[in-house]
């Protein structure tokens, strides 16, 4: 029997924009992380008002709710810890106008973040920020946990490239910050809301800066057979401040998992690959390429190429962002990390997830935005054996801890949401906290937003713990 | 409730020590903001003693104002309670640089211009290019979100500010972000600082990132007889494959003004400049140069000259001293800052064109290519600017700002104290986004007690 909260979600978006049956609401308990949790109700809305509609209609029953794109994000930021109602956006995914001159672009959240640099492709123009889910993923999910991607080393992350949001607010109000002009009068709420993992408000319009495309890109790969000496070049590109567009690594075990599946091209006898992109005019590119070269043969690499036509860059980038796929085939199961440390750590670091692993008798794939410090560490595990999820959880905190020992951070793109929240506690004081749930409180008062994440879960922080809402859930009075 | 409390010097010389309390009425004149003098200056070193003062006025409901170089106080609405200068000049050390990594933390007090010399040595620097350069220190760079001619490549402050640690208005010490190039650990609250005048919490420190010196630039000028060319040679660049460290478009009024200081033979005070700066290897700068040229052909420009060292440096000082410049040639100017996409800057600069003439004012405007103008309104030397007539104005601005084939954002940043008063806004019309400032505000000080009443009213 459907309740009442599906009973008026109905009435006002129509049966095929409402899913309650549970083989339904089964696609969308989980995200692309490790969590999972059952949402009562999923809705399709169309437009900003219906996404209003509906948070009043939640309201009434008091029903927690949250956003949700495509659900490739990788800390559980879309998934329902606690229940209740999912706007699932993918129905809402117009490119609303595309302003060339000014470079910019507004766009609904159910946009996918490919689609809207293909779509201004012929004006020499694209979004940057480019997470390795870019093909399905969406721009408002970018918004919620502003993602990064391996070109946000020269161009930045989505904050940088966000300028005005049309916001609906925990009551329904519909409301405007920013605007498309990089400069905004008053606080910098567009600033504060990006990378707010869903918990501010929903979002319902994204207007974007878009990036002029360079003259010229370079690709080059870089071969080495000892681990240390890619993570030493990546720390002396950073030291020599050369500034490639992208410097991304896989070490050897990561690459022969994805020369199996993708045959990119990579060696399969080496020990790591560093992939490197300068962009620019085709002066910049030469000179930039020759000196990283440099670096890394000074590095003892023992062969550095450059991708000599599209086809051949295209392939390696595609091994790159099917990595995660790839190590998947050896797996059942993962659990990829994303802390992040100063660069000039780079190699203590993983010589300190090479000795974890040993010590947990864990296999860790390394494959990651080395330029900007970004580790991705991919713990592969059998969920079926809790022991050995056991050792998982603990080396995967044993990684994170050195990252904050170095003065590092716990998520460089992927968000904290329910994967990382208790982990705060290591970066962030109790009055760190503290504020951050005020900020949080005073978007969504009642903390049925996408309840449970970013903030740990203990008494100190303020957070509003809601229950599941029962499927059979009356009107009020 | 009794009459206002009054700052205890005693208490204050408790957290501070006896020599970093000022209250002789004389030396407080140093402090002032908006005719107004505060009661007592105290001068910390530590974000706990910051934090410790903070309290101290909370519980005593003192109105209490941040400053560090003192040289943007006059930004703002003026205060409605002032008993406490929060002089933040001895909390000037670099805490951490690493090179390297290129990523640098400082507290609040630290001078741009002395920041700028540590990380020379290093071949570094911050692309902070802004006002007050000399005296300017970092914390209140960000308060004001000073606005740089490196925004076109490098962004503004929310854009390498990696993280910072401040105390709220009820005393509490927190940080957001990091020290990382890439982080999105935890909510940024910290960007809601940039911009926000003191009015949210006081800034302890401020983490960046700093980049390195690019190995050759070079800067040219390009003179147009109008406008129009002007623009659409900046539109030309923005189209091309360059992407120059600045372009920057100087009416003759505001070519005029920079040459006051320094005359300079590339720049011809009767025509419109546009100044760029290229940045690269030699081999990037000389492609650049080359490009230039055909653009500054097709765009019909009267010359196009690259500038030496010497001239381009007192140019680059000129145009960001913008603001500082043309207070000293007319300290009644109301000096406007307005975000607008790059395709308005035309029709913007004609609407103040027409509103100058019809109301008998000057006019000088610099633009930055970006979607950036700084418009100054100059009340004629010796005639009586009367405040209500000036606010009129003031409000004929923000409107036509704020029409749709505009949409620009607006701030009245500079202008006399009687006419800010008269104005009693510095953004226009409240946006529909007020009530959520508001709610920030009420967050972050409870009390009310930072720099009360200088951004809204009720801010």
């Amino acid at each position: 029997m459907a309740s009442h909260l599906v009973r008026d979600l109905t009435v006002l978006l129509g049966p095929k924009a409402v899913l309650h049956k549970p083989e339904d609401l089964m696609l969308y308990e989980y995200d692309g992380s490790v969590e999972t949790a059952s949402p009562e109700c999923i809705v399709f809305p169309k437009t900003t008002e219906e996404v209003s509609e509906i948070v009043r209609i939640a309201n009434r029953y008091e029903a927690p709710l949250l956003g949700r794109g495509a659900g490739t994000g990788l800390s559980g930021g879309a998934v329902a810890r606690a229940g209740g109602l999912v706007i699932v956006f993918s129905r809402m995914n117009r490119i609303l106008s595309v302003d060339a001159e000014n470079q910019r672009a507004v766009v609904q959240p159910g946009v996918v973040n490919l689609d809207l640099s293909r779509a201004v492709e012929h004006l020499g123009l694209y979004f940057a920020p480019d997470p390795s889910s870019q093909k399905s993923c969406t721009i408002g999910g970018n918004v919620s946990e502003n993602s990064g991607g391996p070109h946000t080393l020269a161009f930045g992350v989505t904050t940088n490239h966000v300028t005005g949001l049309e916001l609906v607010l925990t009551d329904g109000e519909i409301v405007r910050v920013g605007s498309k002009t990089a400069e905004t009068a008053g606080y910098d709420l567009t600033g504060v809301f990006v990378g707010s993992e869903g918990t501010f408000a929903l979002v319902t319009e994204i207007t974007v800066r878009l990036v002029r495309k360079s003259e010229t890109v370079k690709t080059l790969l870089a071969v080495y057979d000892t681990l240390d000496d890619a993570t030493e070049s990546v720390a002396e590109i950073t030291r020599r401040a050369i500034t490639p567009a992208a410097c991304e690594m896989l070490d050897g075990f990561t690459l022969r998992a994805v020369e199996d599946y993708v045959h990119a091209g990579f060696p399969k006898d080496c020990a790591a690959v560093l992939l490197i992109e300068v962009e620019g005019l085709a002066e910049a590119t030469i000179a930039q390429s020759a000196e990283i070269t440099d670096v890394c043969r000074l590095h003892h690499a023992r062969e550095v190429r450059v991708a000599k036509d599209d086809r051949e860059r295209d392939l390696l980038w595609k091994g790159r962002k099917n990595a995660f796929g790839a190590l998947g085939r050896l797996s059942p199961m993962y659990y990829v990390q994303d802390g992040v440390i100063p660069r000039t750590r780079l190699p203590e670091t993983l010589r300190v997830i090479q000795d974890v692993s040993r010590r947990y008798d864990l296999r860790i794939g390394n494959i990651f935005h080395a330029g900007d410090g970004n580790l991705h560490p991919l713990i592969l595990f059998d969920q079926r054996d809790p022991e050995e999820f056991k050792r998982v959880v603990a080396a995967g905190n044993e990684i994170m801890r050195h990252c904050i020992s170095v003065g590092g951070a716990l998520t460089g793109e992927h968000g904290i949401g329910m994967e990382k929240n208790e982990l705060m506690p290591l970066m962030f004081s109790a009055d760190d906290l503290a504020l951050m749930g005020r900020v949080r409180a005073a978007f969504n008062p009642t903390g049925r937003l996408n309840p449970g994440k970013v903030l740990p879960l203990g008494k100190s922080c303020g957070e509003i713990r809601v229950h599941p809402l029962p499927v059979s859930v009356t009107a009020p009075a | 409730m009794t009459s206002p409390a009054q700052p205890s010097p005693m208490r204050l010389e408790e957290i501070v020590g006896p020599s970093h309390v000022v209250t002789n009425p004389a030396e407080l004149s140093a402090w002032r903001v908006n005719h107004k003098d505060p009661r007592a200056a105290v001068q910390p070193t530590e974000a706990a003693q910051v934090a410790e003062i903070i309290r101290y006025a909370g519980a005593g409901g003192l109105g209490l104002i941040p400053s560090g170089g003192r040289t943007k106080l006059g930004i703002g609405l003026p205060p409605t309670r002032y008993d406490i200068a929060l002089d933040l000049s001895r909390m000037n050390r670099v805490l951490a640089y690493d090179p390297e990594d290129l990523t640098l933390g400082v507290e609040p007090g630290v001078r741009v211009e002395d920041l700028r010399r540590t990380l020379l040595e290093e071949k570094q620097f911050l692309p902070l290019a802004v006002p007050f350069a000399d005296r300017a220190t970092l914390g209140g760079i960000a308060a004001a979100n000073s606005n740089s001619p490196m925004r076109h490549s490098y962004g503004g402050v929310r854009d390498f500010c990696l993280g910072m640690e401040f105390v709220t208005g009820d005393g509490l010490q927190a940080k957001s972000g990091g020290r990382v190039v890439k982080n999105v650990t935890g909510y940024d609250l910290h960007k809601l600082l940039i911009g926000s005048l003191g009015t949210l919490a006081v800034i302890t420190r401020l983490n960046f990132r700093t980049f390195p010196i690019p190995p050759v630039q070079r800067t040219f000028v390009a003179s147009f007889r109008a406008a129009e060319p002007a623009f659409e040679f900046c539109q030309a660049i923005a189209n091309s494959v360059l992407m120059p460290e600045i372009v920057e478009i100087a009416d003759p009024a505001a070519a005029a003004i920079m040459l006051t200081k320094e005359p300079l033979a590339s720049i011809d005070g009767r025509l419109w400049s546009v100044v760029i700066r290229t940045t690269g290897q030699s081999a990037v700068v000389n492609r650049c140069d080359q490009e230039l040229s055909q653009l500054a052909v097709t765009a019909k420009a009267a010359s196009l000259d690259a500038l030496a060292g010497s001239d381009a440096s007192s140019l680059l000082s000129g145009i960001c001293e913008f603001p500082q410049l043309v207070l000293g040639t007319n300290p009644s100017a109301l000096i406007f800052r307005i975000g607008l996409l790059p395709s308005a800057l035309p029709s913007l600069h004609g609407i103040f064109s027409r509103l100058a003439n019809r109301n008998r004012l000057g006019l000088v405007t610099l633009s930055r290519a970006t979607g950036f103008m700084y418009a100054a309104l100059l009340p004629e030397r010796g005639t009586e600017c009367v405040p209500a007539a000036m606010a009129n104005i003031a409000n004929e601005i923000f409107q036509a700002c704020s029409a749709p084939e505009i949409s620009a954002q607006t701030m009245l940043e500079w202008c006399p104290t009687e006419i800010n008063a008269a104005v009693g806004t510095l953004w226009g019309t409240p946006r529909a986004d007020s009530a959520l400032m508001k709610r920030m505000k009420v967050v972050f000080d409870p009390k009310g007690i930072l720099s009360p009443g200088r951004f809204a009213r009720e801010i």
